[in-house]
Order: structure tokens, then sequence, then C-alpha cells
């Protein structure tokens, strides 16, 4: 049984993916706006406009809403900053995820929660003891052990380190998503590169390439099995998550708002339900394993446990991109819906459907919706097919629009 | 003459346009994005014609922006 609650947080980058995470059990999500996220690049990106409708989609569902201003601020983003902060405080946004001495000023006069990003590197507890007088949450650094977690833990409870709301300083850390080779995502390779600062959200992912490490005297190259050498694999702590579940943290996040909504959808649903079952005490084995063929048929590249466990190096990817076991491709959009039937109508766009086939529905009202087809009615006639210019037609439970993308899904045979 | 055009929506507001070329290029304290001086607005786009004299120093703008939103036509 674990001896307090434990908020799972979700990323969103869209409000496919609030859905996704609402109905995966998520406890809160974190979003960004404007340029002055992590994921400025991102080309689902919301604007400081958003902000109430996806308050409002949160608070009307019962999560929690946490805003991300965590980049490198410069003196000329000072007016945006403090624009997207009074609307934090308008749409009771619940708090804002910070790393810039900038932010935490501002949120410390406008009296908004604060919680201390990853990328200020909290690796010990006098940190946690100067950023209690700011904030109530401290992500931790994703480098630290689960017994130097513990030791944190542990002390700020015996020492009573209280934060801003006068409850215990909350400790919050990363349990699935992609890693970054650099110390606490700090890394300068992109803008060298391409002028494009990772820090400022603009990352071109060049660790994620093929390399080869040549000597420029003698032209040798050096042996390397792996030439992926600075593409890290990404965090999976299911195996091990009641060992997190028990270092005393609050809050366990998970990485990817630039992924679908079916991945946050799996994702969540994976470590919500890992987590009760460590509550129940019924955290098998056996368990463990359907946790990771699910996370496996989404987006990743290898899994690993991070540094957790204290392994001394990284584990690098073989591949490039993800080595999902499964895919999805686009086939259509929605179009009609008949609510007396309950009966959705999706136009197909591209591809094939075939009667049998997985079909997964992503939007931001029915959020994730996978079944199989098990009927296909093609522009009002039974059929095994329908190609592209077809209307198909198949029973579903929530009103769709033309917000709602139509996906098949199939088995990964590059991997 | 040539024309820069500026798609400012994906501006990341990294400054870098306004650092090699200050003449040309504001940033504005308004919304953090970089902004063209002089420049005329068509729907999202920001368009402003110049002398030929200035296109080495244009086109290493260009390369250095780090979202790809300034293009010379």
């Amino acid at each position: 049984m674990i001896k307090k609650k434990i908020e799972i947080l979700s990323p969103a980058g869209s409000l496919d993916c609030i859905q996704a995470a609402v109905q995966a059990g998520a406890d809160a999500v974190y979003f960004g706006v404007e340029q002055l996220n992590m994921r400025a690049r991102s080309t689902h990106s919301f604007k400081i406009n958003d902000m109430k409708e996806v308050s409002t989609l949160c608070k009307a569902n019962g999560i929690k809403t946490y805003l991300t201003l965590n980049t490198e601020i410069y003196d000329h983003d000072m007016q945006l900053m403090r624009g997207i902060l009074k609307e934090v405080l308008k749409n009771n946004i619940d708090a804002v995820i910070a790393s810039d001495f900038a932010v935490i000023s501002y949120c410390s006069d406008l009296n908004i929660p604060l919680h201390i990003s990853t990328q200020a590197n909290v690796c010990n507890l006098e940190s946690v003891r100067l950023y209690s007088k700011y904030a109530d949450v401290v992500v931790l650094a994703r480098e630290l052990t689960l017994s130097q977690i513990k030791q944190i833990t542990s002390e700020i409870k015996r020492q009573s380190i209280l934060g801003v709301s006068g409850e215990l300083m909350k400790v919050e850390v990363f349990v699935h998503g992609s890693l970054c080779m650099a110390i606490s995502g700090k890394c300068y390779l992109s803008l060298h590169t391409h002028n494009a600062s990772a820090n400022r959200g603009a990352c071109f992912q060049n660790c994620r390439h093929l390399y080869k490490v040549i000597n420029c005297e003698t032209n040798e190259e050096l042996s390397i099995d792996n030439k992926y050498i600075m593409s890290s694999k990404d965090l999976c702590t299911i195996d091990i998550l009641d060992q997190i579940a028990h270092s005393g943290v609050d809050i366990l996040k998970i990485e990817g708002r630039t992924k679908g909504a079916d991945y946050i959808y799996s994702v969540t649903k994976c470590y919500k339900e890992a987590l009760q079952s460590i509550d129940e005490g019924t955290f098998s084995y056996d368990k463990i394993e359907n946790w990771k063929t699910e996370l496996a048929k989404v987006y990743n590249r290898g899994f690993w446990e991070g540094h957790y466990l204290g392994q001394m190096t990284g584990q690098w990817t073989s591949h490039y991109g993800s080595i999902a076991t499964e895919k999805k491709i686009y086939i259509g959009k929605g179009s009609n819906y008949f609510s007396k039937m309950k009966v959705g109508e999706f136009i197909v766009e591209a591809g094939k459907i075939n009667v049998f086939d997985t079909i997964m529905v992503i939007g931001p009202i029915c959020g994730v919706q996978r079944l199989q087809m098990l009927k296909l009615v093609v522009n009002g006639v039974e059929a095994s097919e329908a190609t592209k210019g077809d209307k198909v037609t198949f029973p579903f439970a929530t009103k769709i629009s033309a917000n709602d993308k139509l996906y098949k899904i199939f088995k990964n045979r590059d991997v | 003459m040539f024309k820069i055009i500026f798609h400012r929506n994906n501006c990341i507001g990294c400054g870098t346009c306004y650092e090699l070329q200050p003449e040309f290029w504001r940033m504005s304290n308004r919304d953090g994005k970089a902004s063209l001086v002089n420049a005329c607005k068509k729907r999202c786009v920001f368009i402003r014609s110049v002398g030929i004299s200035v296109l080495p120093q244009m086109k290493d703008v260009v390369h250095s922006c780090p979202v790809n939103i300034i293009k010379i036509q």
C-alpha cells in the first residue's frame, strides 16, 4: 500500500491529448503556450488565448493544469511572460513550471503556485530548501538515483521543509518518455549546428542521428558498435514503479508534449493501472509484462530504467526513430454523426480500410477510441473494403466532427 | 530589388536576426517575437522590398533563423 496519494502528470500538446489523458486517468496535465516553453518548435502549439479552453476542459474533468514556462527568458520576453502569467491567474491554472528566476520572481509576486522545472537541475536537499521559499514542488534532476531521491524526500519530511503553501515540499520525478543525453536537458548541440537553442524549445535533435568518430590527424575511425552514440533509449520505469512509489515522491511525470493522443492514452493508462496495482498489493511480473507490451506499441526508441538504479552509463538506441510495435496510418476524417443510432460517418481520404481491421479514432471530444471494424458499411452498403472517397459508417459512442481523425492500426514489421 | 518574406507567427524570439542586422529587425517587447522594420503585412506574413546591396547580409540572417521563417524572393 502506498502511504500517500501519488499524482500522474501527463503531457498535453493538443486538446486531443488532454481528452486522452482524462480518459486514461491522469490526475493533472502540463502544457505550454506561445514560444516560451520547451516545445516551441512543435507544430501543435497552444496560444495564450487557448488557456481558457484548456482550463475549462480540465476543470470539467476534475484534473489539474500546470503551465510550462521553463525556457531561458530574454529581456524582450518579459512582457509576454508577464502577460502569460496574468492569464494563468485569470484562468485558474493550478501552477506554473519554471526554471528562470525572472519567472520564479514574478510568480512569487503574483502568488502563483510554482513548480521548479527539471531544467533547474535540482540534485540535493539544499537546493530544495532554497526553492521552497518560492515553490511547492521541485522536479528532481533525471540523473538522480532512487536512493538519492529517497534521501531527499525523507529529509524534507524530517526537517519539515515547507513550500509556499505551508505544506511539505513535494517531489516530482520523470517516469516515462524520451531522455536527452545532456544533463537536465542543458544541451547546446542544436545551437551549434542550427543556431537553434534547445533551451528555447527549438531542439533539432542532432543526438538522434548516426555518428562516426574519426581521428582527423590519422583519418582512423574509432570502432563503435553502435553509431547512435548520443541517442538515449527512452525512460520506462514500470518495472521499478513500486520502488519509485515507495521512495516518497508525490508526482510521476510522463514526458511527451509532442507525442500523439494515442501515446498519451496508452502510457498514462499503464502507469495509472500500475500505481493502483501497487496500492492494492497486486503488482506482479505478469502485469508488468502486459504493461510493457502495451507501452511498446506506441512511440519509443527502446526502453531502459534511466539512472534510478544507478547504472554507470546510459543506454543508446540502435535504430533511428521509433521502434513501436504498432503503427497507425491516417485514413480519413469525421463527416457526420447520427445521434439517434449512435453511428459515426467518416470520409476515407487516404489508403484503404478492410473489414476486421483495427482502427483508432482520435479527436478533441472522443479522445482516443480503439475498436475493431467487425462490420464495414461503405456508402450505405455492407462491404469488405473502403478506399479513397468512400464514406464509411460504424457504431460510435461519442459525437464526431471534422476534427476527429480515423487511423488504421497495424503491426510494425520493421522492428 | 528583392523581397524579404517573414512568417512572424512561428518566430520563437531567439533574437538572432536582430543581432545580425539591427537596422532591419527589432525584438518586440509586446510579444517577444522579432519584427521586420517597415514591412507590409499580408495575412500572417510580413513583406519588405530591399536593395540588392544587403542581399549577402540578409542571406546570413535567412540561414541563421532556427525556425526557417525568413525567406528571400
